[in-house]
């Protein structure tokens, strides 16, 4: 058996082929809630496809987010109206979840002092870098391509600010360092996630998706920018703070449930915390964000 | 032989194929019809695709007797719709060919032509995905699936996300009411709404995942894992002309999509 088929065999244990419909029908019930019933600006419908990469690996992590938006699309009853392009969003997400949970990023890290506080920095500075460098980016202000209204600048400096902030009181309430690697993995998949799924938008729908992010959009259109160029600048607005909060949410419910359960699935020995080592740090040398 | 066989010793409820005009098509041949739809009106640009794919599938509606079932998820694209035709039609950007000027808001011919070509794609991809959901029961789908060695894990990762939906929308709905009961509140302004999401994602989470160890033994008791392949009693029809159809049609559409990209051919 060679080895690449050895790497995907384990990754499709009978758990992981038993917790992946459970995640499907929590993406499609949570997103369906929270875009039509809440029509809040977000999405949440990649909390299953997050859990499942990070607890068996990249290939279950992106077939779970591949599944979930064509059930969603063509399942009787439920049928979305526009879900079902962004499949391939979705599988991106669910496989850089995988990889995330290969370098332990969802691991519970308790901390105190330097150890608790470097992190932490770290994580808040690669917010503040990614929030300049949507601020900078060239092709926003490129005249021809069309500029953003002033307003999408505060809004990024005020995110940035809330996120750091957020981020910071999280890992320090908690005396948990996994925190800012959670923040960081999340943020990072939502800019992939943003890039990737506007060329989606903008070719089949005109750049719109019928749920609440497309006041944004609406906005954006207004102060001047062309169908790609808005549909990105929403989706950077949104996905990171999407894929943040999606991101915490499965480190919440990781926290939450049984080591014993944890421990089972495929990438269980780098999402449990081993609490009696003395002589091994169970701190990692190396910044997992970094590879 | 073996097909003679079944049919003496399987009851009829087992055996019962779906039957009429467009039904009783393998639903591999449907599953591609679905897969060609969403190509065609997806990737051939402008009027063309779109148009093609819709009065087919309309037709297609017609023939299986489900057109009138379609108008909910006809209805289900109308946000979308409406979002479309507004922001494009009122927000194109460079275009300058106003067609009235309404205070702060001007309309051009460009973006309304724009959001009708959208709004004919997502009406007719929405369309197909109805006229598929409605005219395949999916265990048909799945078995047909694995008697073509597609392995019995992918059908019964799909197969139990589609029955897990309606068990997770019921657990949703207790948690909403048991929270409410205890004063949430799930409507009103943004914030409030957000604070919402807390206590009803984590109970429908663990209580889903709660299930998922029983599960598993229950499999692993029932020899899920096990080597060899599973006998599918209920074998559905297929023809040579049908697996001849489906490889045109799914040749045919790329190259139409490939055509429409390159410009070789200029439709309308």
């Amino acid at each position: 058996m060679g080895l690449l088929t050895r790497w995907v065999r384990r990754q499709f244990t009978t758990r992981v082929i038993v917790l992946m419909p459970v995640a499907i029908a929590i993406n499609i019930v949570l997103g369906y809630t929270v875009q039509n019933v809440l029509k809040l600006p977000i999405y949440v419908d990649s909390i299953g496809t997050i859990l499942v990469g990070c607890v068996a690996g990249p290939l279950p992590g992106a077939i779970t987010g591949i599944l979930s938006n064509l059930i969603w699309q063509y399942a009787p009853g439920i049928g979305g109206s526009s879900i079902g392009p962004f499949a391939v969003t979705a599988g991106v997400i669910g496989f850089m979840a995988g990889i995330w949970g290969y370098l332990g990023v969802f691991r519970s890290r308790p901390a105190s002092g330097l150890r608790l506080i470097v992190p932490a920095a770290i994580a808040v500075a690669i917010i503040v870098v990614l929030a300049a460098r949507m601020y900078t980016i060239p092709q926003y202000n490129d005249p021809n391509a069309g500029n953003y209204p002033s307003w999408v600048y505060g809004a990024i400096v005020v995110i940035g600010a809330a996120a750091s902030i957020a981020v910071a009181l999280f890992v320090y309430l908690r005396r948990d360092a996994a925190g800012a690697w959670v923040a960081v993995a999340g943020a990072l998949t939502g800019v992939v996630a943003a890039i990737v799924s506007a060329p989606i938008a903008a070719v089949v729908y005109g750049g719109v998706t019928g749920s609440g992010t497309d006041f944004v959009v609406a906005a954006l259109r207004q102060g001047g920018a062309d169908v790609y160029n808005a549909s990105l600048g929403q989706g950077l607005l949104s996905d990171p703070i999407d894929k943040t909060i999606t991101s915490f949410v499965v480190f919440l419910i990781l926290a939450g449930v049984s080591s014993r359960f944890l421990a089972r699935f495929p990438l269980g020995d780098r999402l449990v915390h081993v609490d009696a080592e003395p002589a091994r740090s169970p701190e990692p040398t190396g910044t997992p964000s970094d590879s | 032989m073996i097909q003679a066989d079944e049919e003496a010793l399987l009851p009829a409820y087992v055996r019962r194929i779906p039957a009429g005009g467009y039904r009783s098509l393998n639903p591999l041949t449907k599953l591609t019809l679905a897969a060609v739809s969403a190509i065609v009106a997806f990737g051939v640009r402008g009027w063309t695709g779109p148009a093609v794919v819709l009065v087919v599938v309309v037709s297609s509606a017609l023939v299986a007797g489900v057109l009138r079932r379609m108008a909910p998820f006809a209805l289900a694209t109308l946000p979308l719709v409406a979002s479309i035709l507004l922001v494009n039609t009122f927000l194109y950007p460079n275009a300058h060919d106003v067609i009235a000027v309404f205070g702060p808001l001007s309309p051009t011919w460009t973006g309304a032509t724009a959001a009708l070509q959208a709004t004919l794609r997502v009406v007719a991809f929405g369309l197909s995905a109805a006229l598929f959901a409605l005219t395949t029961p999916i265990d048909d789908l799945l078995g047909e699936l694995e008697r073509r060695r597609v392995g019995r894990r992918g059908s019964f990762v799909v197969g139990s996300a589609l029955g897990a939906i309606p068990r997770t929308v019921e657990r949703a709905r207790e948690v909403v009411d048991a929270q409410r009961s205890r004063g949430m509140d799930t409507e009103g302004r943004l914030w409030r709404r957000f604070r919402g999401l807390v206590p009803l994602i984590g109970p429908v989470l663990f209580g889903a995942l709660a299930e998922v160890e029983e599960r598993t033994m229950a499999l692993e008791a029932r020899a899920f894992t096990a080597p060899g392949r599973r006998t599918i009693l209920r074998s559905l029809p297929d023809s040579g002309w049908q697996r001849a159809a489906r490889w045109l049609l799914l040749v045919g559409s790329i190259a139409a999509v490939v055509v429409s990209l390159a410009g070789a051919v200029k439709l309308p």
